[in-house]
Formats: structure tokens, sequence, C-alpha cells
């Protein structure tokens, strides 16, 4: 690995100067995407500004209508929360299907979203619950936000301060593990609040992605069922040595319809 | 006092330092004054080396030494010959056996070859000189499957050897298995792939050399299974000096399997550069290259073929096998696809006659030396798979006809078509025992909860037959001391197994001595005379045999003392239970007295060295089976149970046998469901790091109920063992396997290859089981 | 160069390291605290896990810097002073190690895991051994250690 300047600002706006200083600098949040990547030498920023030292960035704030998660908040906490666990179960469960117990002390929501691998899991929350990113200079919609592999709508130096995620009333995620990296092979995460239902699927296709026709029938009949029979065209989905683009899309039926099914039962807010 | 007896689960006396974190592995050794090396290695294939310009990497600060592969060359370091037992082929052919340095020299011939080496101040200074070095290199077409590399007009990798064939091996008797064959109600036929894998200790692999100019002698530490033997090979082979100047020592190794006992290239390029340099060096491997550079096992594209009658009588067996080995003939690469692989064919089944042909292929990939098991898990694969998939086609109750085809015990010894001296065991008792753990009268029920859960159940039964190997011949020193410690030195290696424990245990045991006196060496050139090192299974059967051995001729020797002291005369004396009796005095005295009082003689006088030589190797067997849950949905598998029977003779220490058994049967459930190499036609690695390559884990595995069958005790050796350490890795394969098959009979599922992915299975389903059997080898035979 | 204080089992340690110096190198060169493994260079493999502030974390996937004003635990801090502790006696009784590459991760893994569930169930031990790789045992023993030691440590 390349030596690099550390810095560890107090507050978002030092954090913000920091990296306008820097020529080449990186946020570091939890450091569990970034460092393996940086110790393969596939990023060798001249500046890393580690956002671990600004205080309330880690808060989670849960009212009846909005769970509010901090940027910096690990995995580990979100599993952990009673509080989320009960407005928004199937947000602490995902949190708790992320990598390994080590990779869930340090990563963050932040860093997860901030980096869009088109495989992790956080997205397919932020997308089907519809949740709000707020940075240091603006609020983000969720359908914004995620632009591509690896590519959002962050501008440069941009930070994510929180996320906000409406209370939906009833919500599931099904993830398919790929059996070696344990990152989303498919995962598919639904959400209904009131009559309205939004589906997104994540580690099949380049980035994060929402399923019109699924959710359009689920709107209708929130049930497993009503899923019968919608397929996701696979032109865009990923071909890799695990999973082939029709396996991918065969598998986002199959973990939508459990979502749903766990959804009725136990995916229930408030 | 500590008693220990043989079959004791006496608990390991190496855990106190592991537990601790007092380990002393190979990364943990630093000399005063070590500088650091790094590989430069071939991003290519295949590629020719038009040039290597080193001057830039040179003039970095820090930078030491940079040498290429012409330099080395240039140095006159020798190659690194391979060791197989088979160097014939057929029609009396001789083995193809290119040069293979330890350094590229003008053509890299797989991904990850040494092309330079470099020793700096830092690490990061050896790493940053690595991006310094300028190779003109001209990508060359390649090749890295081996059924491809057979095939005219495939490119070759060395210009004078044809067809890229190393060597085409046969066993057995053609002529009976063609008669049978035409003879036979049905011949089936089904082409299949042992998959490539690798074996991934957790530890990379590493050393540290150093130089003393005043004795003119280096030092390796050396994460290795073998020290003598490959002592032998770096001192002799290729630096060219006396193999006394090299004192090569394993410090703990953090497991091997294979992986970690063949000659590699860096250890002597280590050598050289502390001596040139006059200070130590250490390299050590990270996880990256050793995917890249470590050896791979199995990777073999079958044909197998058996005759049988329509009441399910075996008559013939005919296995045609290729096998690609890299792109040199490694420690004992060319023998695993041909006489490792031919051996056990047939498993314990009775098979009048049985032909095999294996042919070893020089690819553009990774050297394949032995990995846990290397050719009997491949042979015992073929064998169980073609008996349930002629079971399937021919409607055949698969645990009938098995039970129906087993060789009874009046049968042994026998010698088997391939030539494997059977000699005892009770095949049937251990598969019906396997059957009654499994509880067959419970599988009406666990399919009827699987499917009201949306899943399928499976069930497989496999017996395997096992012979051991490696190095026929062990010492065992044993020095008792005046502080009343007693050291015991042994060849025979322990990378994990608990040698450290067993074999004081058997010392301390055979001589009724306490245990916790017994102080043990391992793995150092300098402390036994010759040494067999790690693999085989040859640790207890071998190296055991050695250690008792030494017990014994110890005995014979303090019987004249001891007589001295019961005042009796040498051949009334009698020794059992640790103490020396005159039966007709009733007088006794014990073997520590004995020890105590042999002090006053002159010194050494009880001090032993045995060396035991293996006659025949034996034949560990037993029977493995599993049931599973499908879900066809995704494809997703699930192993609900797993039950063994394993006879392994006489078990010394029940408690590391678990361990071996458990250990081999885990990585065989990563082979058969997530473990896989992948190369693409240009030689690439695809799979070349955890996040793609799947490492079974903790969460995927079984519980795993064992027992033992220790009513057969082999005649081969005086302990009667007859070797536990891959038998695990043998029988997973078959078991995990069928089972899923016989989960998906109702789809009309009759055959898949390894890894059996999520996605296989669920295409297998989808396409109701449409399968081509003879679509692998349809070019090669 | 950056200069950090912390404590590493207990005692208070300062150091001067670069930006880029991994917590695993300084616990292994920097303080010669050996028992802590390098297996990967993917954060997979899980035998650097050591706790930062009593929480398990792979020590090649995080900065030292990071640890700068931390207590941070290696398997060298986890004994009593004479003997093992309930969790490395229950491996040990168990045959839960054998090369004992991966052991010290387990351990720490392991102490993390029934500090945070002290009654888990054999899924959630299993489960829990999500980042820790281990080539020799196939896992049994281990998981049939963490439960043991549960049993022990709740008694
Ligand atoms: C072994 C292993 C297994 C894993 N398994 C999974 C898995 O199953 N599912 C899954 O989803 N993920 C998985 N991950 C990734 C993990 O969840 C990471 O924690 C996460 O993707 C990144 O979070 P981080 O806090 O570690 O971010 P970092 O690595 O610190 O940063 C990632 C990127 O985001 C940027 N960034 C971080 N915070 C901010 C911010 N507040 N504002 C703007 N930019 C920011 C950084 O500059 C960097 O570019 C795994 C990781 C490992 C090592
Ligand atoms: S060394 Fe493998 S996870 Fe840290
Ligand atoms: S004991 Fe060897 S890796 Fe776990």
């Amino acid at each position: 690995m390349e030596d690099f300047s550390y810095q560890k600002p107090k507050t978002v706006d030092d954090a913000r100067e920091a990296y306008s200083a820097s020529a080449d600098g990186l946020f570091l949040a939890g450091g569990q995407t970034i460092l393996p990547v940086m110790k393969l030498g596939l990023a060798a920023p001249s500046a890393v500004i580690d956002l671990g030292g600004i205080e309330g960035l880690r808060a989670i704030l849960v009212t009846d209508s909005v769970v509010s998660i901090g940027a910096m908040a690990t995995h580990a906490t979100v599993a952990a929360s009673g509080d989320v666990r009960q407005a928004i179960p199937a947000l602490s469960d995902l949190a708790g299907m992320i990598g390994d117990p080590q990779v869930r002390t340090r990563g963050t929501i932040g860093g997860s979203i901030a980096n869009n691998d088109p495989a992790a899991d956080y997205p397919a929350a932020v997308l089907a619950l519809n949740a709000t990113i707020t940075t240091d200079k603006r609020q983000i919609a969720a359908d914004d936000f995620f632009v591509a592999m690896f590519e959002t709508a962050l501008e440069e130096g941009e930070i994510i301060t929180n996320v906000e995620f409406p209370v939906a009333d009833a919500a599931a995620y099904a993830k398919f593990a790929n059996p070696a990296s344990r990152f989303a092979l498919a995962g598919v995460f639904v959400a209904r609040t009131g009559n309205s239902v939004r589906v997104a699927v994540t580690g099949a296709g380049t980035c994060v992605f929402r399923v019109a026709d699924m959710e359009a029938a689920l709107a209708k009949d929130f049930s497993a069922t009503a899923l019968d029979g919608i397929t996701v065209a696979t032109e865009n989905l990923n071909t890799d040595i695990h999973a082939s683009a029709e396996y991918r899309g065969h598998l986002i039926g199959v973990m939508a319809k459990r979502a749903v099914e766990a959804a009725q039962t136990k995916g229930g807010g408030k | 006092m500590t008693d220990v007896h043989i079959g004791d689960a006496v608990r390991r006396v190496e855990d106190q330092r592991f537990l601790t974190g007092q380990g002393n592995y190979i990364d943990d050794i630093n000399m005063a004054g070590q500088a650091r090396a790094a590989v430069l290695r071939s991003p290519h294939g295949h590629a020719r080396i038009n040039g290597i310009d080193t001057s830039r990497a040179e003039a970095l600060d820090g930078v030491l030494l940079v040498i290429t592969g012409r330099q080395w060359l240039a140095f006159g370091m020798g190659t690194l010959p391979t060791k197989t037992g088979v160097r014939k082929g057929r029609n009396d052919t001789d083995i193809n056996e290119p040069p293979r340095h330890c350094m590229a020299i003008d053509t890299a011939r797989y991904l990850g070859e040494p092309v330079a080496f470099v020793v700096a101040e830092t690490q990061v200074i050896a790493n940053n000189a690595l991006e310094l070095i300028d190779v003109d290199f001209e990508p060359l077409e390649a090749v890295s499957d081996a059924v491809k590399a057979l095939a005219p007009g495939a490119p070759r990798l060395w210009d004078d050897i044809p067809n890229n064939l190393c060597i085409d091996f046969e066993l057995g008797d053609l002529e009976g298995t063609e008669k049978a064959f035409a003879e036979a109600d049905h011949v089936i036929t089904l082409d299949l792939e042992n998959n490539r894998v690798t074996a991934v200790p957790i530890e990379t692999r590493g050393c540290v050399g150093s130089y003393d100019a005043a004795t003119e002698t280096y030092t390796l530490y050396n994460a290795t299974q073998n020290v003598h033997a490959n002592r032998d090979m770096f001192a002799e082979n290729v630096l060219g000096i006396d193999k006394q100047k090299l004192h090569h020592v394993a410090p703990d190794v953090g497991g091997g399997f294979g992986a970690k006992n063949s000659a590699y290239p860096e250890p002597p390029m280590v050598l050289y550069a502390a001596k040139k340099l006059g200070r130590p060096v250490k390299w050590i491997n990270t996880r990256s290259d050793s995917f890249l550079g470590d050896t791979h096992g199995r990777g073999q594209t079958s044909r197998v073929q058996i005759a049988i009658n329509n009441d399910g009588t075996f008559l013939a067996l005919r296995t045609e096998t290729v096998g690609g080995i890299g792109a040199y003939c490694w420690t004992i690469g060319p023998f695993t696809p041909t006489g490792g692989s031919a051996r056990t064919q047939g498993g314990p089944y009775t098979f009048p006659a049985m032909y095999y042909r294996g042919r070893a292929v020089f690819t553009n990939t990774a050297p394949m030396d032995p990995y846990r098991g290397a050719g009997r898990p491949e042979a015992t694969f073929q064998t169980e798979r073609i008996i349930e998939y002629a079971c399937r086609k021919l409607g055949l109750d698969p645990v009938e006809t098995r039970r129906k085809n087993l060789m009874p015990p009046e049968a042994l010894p026998y010698m088997s078509p391939m030539g494997m001296d059977i000699d005892c065991g009770d095949f049937p008792l251990l598969f019906e025992r396997t059957l009654e753990m499994a509880a067959p009268d419970t599988f009406a029920a666990r399919a009827d909860r699987a499917t009201k859960a949306g899943r399928l159940f499976g069930f497989a039964i496999a017996p395997y037959l096992e012979c051991t190997g490696g190095a026929p011949k062990e010492y065992a020193g044993v020095q008792f001391k005046e502080d009343g410690a007693v050291t015991l030195a042994v060849g025979s290696h322990s990378t994990g197994m608990g040698h450290e424990t067993v074999l004081p245990q058997l010392l301390a045991a055979r001589l009724g001595i306490d245990f916790d006196r017994i102080q043990f060496t391992q793995a150092d050139t300098d402390a036994t005379p010759i040494g067999g090192g790690h693999g085989g299974s040859r640790g207890m059967e071998v190296g055991g045999n050695a250690v008792a051995q030494a017990a014994d001729e110890i005995i014979v020797k303090a019987t004249p003392l001891a007589a001295h002291l019961l005042q009796s005369d040498a051949a009334k004396v009698t020794f059992a239970d640790g103490s020396f009796s005159d039966a007709t005095s009733g007088a006794s005295v014990s073997m520590t007295e004995v020890i105590e009082a042999s002090m006053d003689q002159e010194p050494g006088f009880l001090d032993t060295g045995a060396t035991f030589e293996r006659g025949v190797i034996s034949i560990p067997n037993g029977c493995h089976a599993a049931t599973v849950e499908v879900d066809p949905d995704t494809g997703a598998i699930q192993i609900t149970g797993y039950w063994v029977m394993d006879d392994f003779g006489t078990v010394i220490n029940p408690l590391l046998a678990d361990g071996q058994v458990m250990g081999g049967i885990v990585q065989g459930i990563g082979q058969a469901l997530t473990e896989n190499i992948i190369y693409d036609d240009s030689g690439q690695l695809i799979t070349g790091s955890l996040m793609d390559y799947g490492l079974p884990r903790a969460d995927v595995v079984p519980n795993m109920v064992i027992d033992y069958y220790e009513g057969a005790p082999t005649k081969k050796n005086p302990l009667g063992v007859k070797g536990a350490g891959e038998a695990g890795c043998v029988g997973a394969l078959p078991a995990v396997v069928n089972a899923v098959l016989d989960a998906l009979k109702g789809h009309g599922v009759v055959h898949m290859d390894m890894p059996l992915t999520p996605e296989k299975v669920w295409r297998a389903i989808r396409d109701k089981g449409a399968h081509d059997p003879e679509a692998l080898m349809r070019d090669a035979c | 160069m950056p200069k950090i204080s912390l404590t590493v089992n207990n005692k208070p340690v300062t150091q001067d390291v670069e930006g880029r110096t991994l917590l695993v190198e300084l616990i292994r060169e920097g303080l010669g605290l050996t028992g802590t493994h390098i297996g990967c260079d993917t954060s997979q493999c899980g035998a650097c896990v050591v706790h930062v502030n009593g929480q398990p974390v792979k020590s090649c996937t995080m900065l030292a810097v990071q640890a700068d004003g931390a207590e941070v635990l290696t398997v060298e801090g986890v004994s009593p002073d004479s003997g093992l502790n309930p969790i490395q006696q229950a491996l040990h009784e168990h045959h839960g190690l054998q090369c004992g590459f991966c052991t010290p991760g387990m351990v720490m893994t392991a102490t993390a895991l029934l500090k945070n569930n002290p009654d888990p169930s054999e899924a959630d031990v299993r489960h829990g051994l999500e980042g820790n790789l281990c080539r020799c045992t196939g896992y049994q023993n281990i998981v049939e250690a963490i439960m043991a030691a549960a049993k022990t440590m709740r008694s």
C-alpha cells in the first residue's frame, strides 16, 4: 500500500475542507471496502480523511414514522438496535446478513451506499424503503442516488451524513448469497406502505434496481402468488462464474416471493 | 506421572502454545539483519520473454538484489527433477520430463510462474521494485484444459513434446476387461470430471534463509511438509552443494494437505540471495500469489465404464483419465493421474477384471502435485459414481447392488486386478454399520418433512478403499537424559495432525513411562538422519512404527539391566505394562527405574535410533453416508446428516483420528459443492481469491458421526495401523454427490459434475436431467 | 508519522506509525505479538481477529491509526495468569484445533460471540464463525468447544 497523510477531522465541515485541500483525498468510514481495495493497490489516495472522529454521525434516531441512521452507524449497531428492529425489522435483519461479525463491527451504512457495490445489501433497503440520503449539501431521494455500478449521485467530496427510512407497513429482505464471497447473488427487498409497494433488487444487475411489474402486481394483491408469471428481463443482468443472467433472473422471482411471504408473517413495523 | 495407553484420547500438548498465541510459524521468525524478498510472477498463461530490464528496480533505494531467469541459469543453478514413481508409460515409453528451473527461462508457461526475484531492505521496497521491472513479454497461445491440450493442433508447451503428453500410462487387464465388456448384459459409460482444486492451508508458504560463511552452511526455515527430501533437492539438484551443508528446519506449519510437500522454487532463490548478500533473507507468500503458484490437485477428466449384469453383478471396470499436470513435472505431479489414481479403482468391490489408462498432460496452469488423497479420492469417485449411475440407468437399488458386490471377508487376502494387496478388513460389516447409523427407517419421515418444507430429500452410501503412500522409511531416535527427560525425534512430520502428542503417547504407552517427560522433535534435518515428512497418510503407519520399533529395541537393551536389578537371568525376565518381572521370584522393576539405573552405565546406554521400513502399503477402508436436502427453487443444497465407519486398523488416539476424518470430509464437501479452480482459455485464473474460490465455512458443514472398526488390524506392520489422514477426503466426494443426485431423481437428473453449484442444480432440474454421458471424453478416447 | 497511543492487552503503548500501517502490522511487527496471524490479503480468513474496544475486528482491515486511543485485545491477552480461559480450555478438550493457525482468530471471535450472546444455539455459533476460516478441523469440534465453553461460563 502506498503511504498517505491521515486526518481525523471532528466536524463535517473540517472533513470537507480537508478533502478540498488534498490532491487526491479519500473518505474513510469502516474501511471494510476501501482498505482491501487499497491493499491490492487498486486505490492509492494521497490523503485519507477518517470520518470516524465526527460527532453525531453514528446516531440512530427512531420515531413513529422515520428511522434515521447516521452514516457512520455500523452494520452491527443497526442489527442490534432494538428501536430499529421494532420499527423496520427487515432493516435490522439485512444489517445482520452483511458479511461476517468482524465486517459488521466496522462497516457502515454510509460507506456501503457510497460505494454502491452491485452486490451490496443496503442499497436494496434504501431503494425499496424509499429512503432519503442526507449529505453535507443536500437531500437525495433513493431513486436518484444509485446511478451505476460503483457510482452514485454524490459529487466530489460530498459527505453522506445520514439516511432516513420511512417506516413501512410491511417489509422483508430475502438474500441468496454467493457461496464464496457471501455477497448477494440476488437479493430482493420488498416494502409495502399503504397501497404502495416497492421492490428493489441487488446482486443481479450492475446496480440496484426496482421491478415495476412486481410492484404493480403486489400493489393490487400483496401475496407471493401475485408474482406468478412475472419475469425480469435478463439482458441487463450479470453473468459471471457464480451465476448466469438467466439464473439470476430466476432467483429474483424466487427471492421476491420469499420476501413477500416473510413480510406478511413478520415484516410488519408499527 | 501421566499414564497413557494406546487407544486413549490423549489431549494434545501442542495446543497450549497454539491457544495462547505462542506458536512459532514461519512468519514469526525474524533474523537479525534480515532482508525481504518478493517474486515477480508471470501475468500471462504462456508468453515468450524477449527481455527483462531490471535497471529501474535496481536503482530504487533499498533494493539489494534482482535476479532474472537468464541470470539464474548463468549462476549454474540446476533443475528440480520429478520423483514420480511412475516413469514408464504404455509400450515401454519413457516419461517426458522437461527441465524445471526455479525461474522461467525465456518462456513463462503458467500464470504466476516466477520471472524475477527481488531482495530489498523492506517488504514495501521489494514489492515496489517488482513494479519497476520491465519485462518484454510476447504472449503465446495457451492451453489450460488437458483434453484440449491433447488434441491435434493444440498449442504446444514444449517444442519437443508432441501433444503435450507427459506420460500415457496403463494398468490392469485390458484383455480380460474387454472380454467381460463383450459378455456382460450391460456396459454403462459415464464421462465425468473431478474438478481442479487447491489446498489453501490457512498459513501461506514462506521461508527464511541464512548462510554462515565460516562453516559454509546454509540454514533454511521453511513452511514445508518435507524437510529431508526438499533439502536434498535444493542442495544437490539446484545449488549443487553437499546436502550436509544445508540445515533444513520446519517450524510450526499452519496446515499443508499436500500443498507444502513439493520442492518449490522460492527457497533456493532465498538461499542464493542469503549467501550473496551475506545476510538472512525472508520471503512470505501472499494469499493471492498462493492461488497462482501453490500446487493444485485433482483436475481429472475421465471416461468410466462398468460391465454389469441384469442381476447387478459387477464384471469389469474400465477408466480412462486425462489429467492436466501444469507446465512441468513437479515432485510427483505425473503420478497422480496415472499410478496414483489407478490403484484403488474398483474400491472394496469384487471386480473380476479392471483396466485403467491415465494420461498426464502439460497445460498452461499452476503445477499439479499431491492434494490430500492424491488419486484415491479420484478413483473412489469414479468407481462410486459409475455404480450409482448404472443403478439409476438399470433401475437397480443402489444399496442392494453395492451390498451384493462387496468383497466378503472370506475373500481376503486378495490381490486386486490393480495390484493392491488387500489383506484384511470386513467391508460388508462396515457397510451395514454405516447404514444402521444413518437409520434408513427414518428416511421416509425425513423425506416427508422435507417435502412439506418444499425441499427434496436424498441419501447415499459410499464405501471406500484407500491405500497409504509416501516415503517408505522412517527413523525414530530416543535419548534418555540425566534429568529424567526423554527426547524423541522422528522424521515424519505433523503440520497439524498432532504427532507431538500421539508419538510420545505411543512411546510412553509402549515403555510404560511418564508421558510428560517426553520432549518431541520433528522436521529438522539435524535431528534425524532420514525423514519422510508428511504425505500419504504415513505418519502413524511409518513414523508410528518407527517409534514402536525404537521402544522395542529399548526394551531389549534394558532387559539385561533389569535382570541384573532383579538379580535374575535375562532369559527369565519378561516385560509387560511398563515393568520387567521375573515370574519365578515374582519380583519386578519398572522401566522408569531401569532407565534411572542406566544412568550409571556408559552414556547413552539405552539411547536408540530405529529405522522402520514399510514392506507393503496398507489398506485403510470404510464407508461414508450422507443425507441432503435440496431446495428445488434455488438449487441450494444442505447436507443434513453425515456418518462414517472407518477401518484404520488399530486406532492409537481416537480424538486425533476424528480430527483427521472431519477435516478431510469437509475438504471433500468443499470440493463437491463450492471449490473450483477455473482457468480461461488464455491461462488466466478466474477463481484466484477467497472471494471467488469458495472454502467451506462453519455454517455449511453438517455434524459428522464417526466410528471405528478395530477388528482387523493389519499384519503388514507391527502396530496394525492403516493410515487415517486422507480417508475423509476419499469418501466424501461420492457420498455428497450421490446423495444430491438421489434427491433429484424425481426430476430425472442422473449426473452433474462438481462443484454442485446452486445454478447447476437448478438447471439440471429445469432440463429434466438432459445429459450427454459421453460429452467430455469424446475427443480423447 | 502519526504518533498513536492505545492500550494493548491492558498495557499502554505509544508508537509512531505510518498512515498506511495496518493494525495487524503494528501488533505483529511493532509490538512483536505474533499470535495474531495473517492468512489472506482480501479480508476473508479471520486469522487476524482481535478486539478493538471489546468488539471483534479483522486487524488486517483496519489502520493502526484508527486504533488511536482504543483498547486492543489480542490472543496473548485473554488467558488468566495461569492456564487457559474457558474457551481455550474447551478448544483443547474438544480437539478444536489442529495446525493452530486459525486458532487465535477463533479464540477472539468466540470470546466476542459469547460476550454478545452467552447462550447461543449451535446455529448461532456456526453463523458467528462466518468470518473465520479453518482448513483443518472441519469446524465441528470448534463449534462443540464453543458450546461447551458457553455452558461453563454460564455456570
Ligand atoms: C469479508 C467481507 C464481506 C463483506 N460482505 C458484505 C456483504 O455480504 N454485503 C454487503 O453489502 N457488504 C459486504 N461487505 C462490504 C461491507 O459492508 C463494507 O462495510 C461496506 O460496503 C463499506 O462500508 P465501510 O464503512 O467499510 O466503507 P469504507 O470502506 O470506509 O468506504 C467505502 C467507500 O465509501 C466512501 N465513503 C464512506 N463513507 C462515506 C460517507 N459518509 N460519505 C461519502 N462517502 C463515503 C469511501 O470514501 C469509500 O470510497 C463485506 C466486506 C468484507 C471485507
Ligand atoms: S488476514 Fe485474512 S482476514 Fe485478516
Ligand atoms: S487448525 Fe489449521 S486452520 Fe484451523
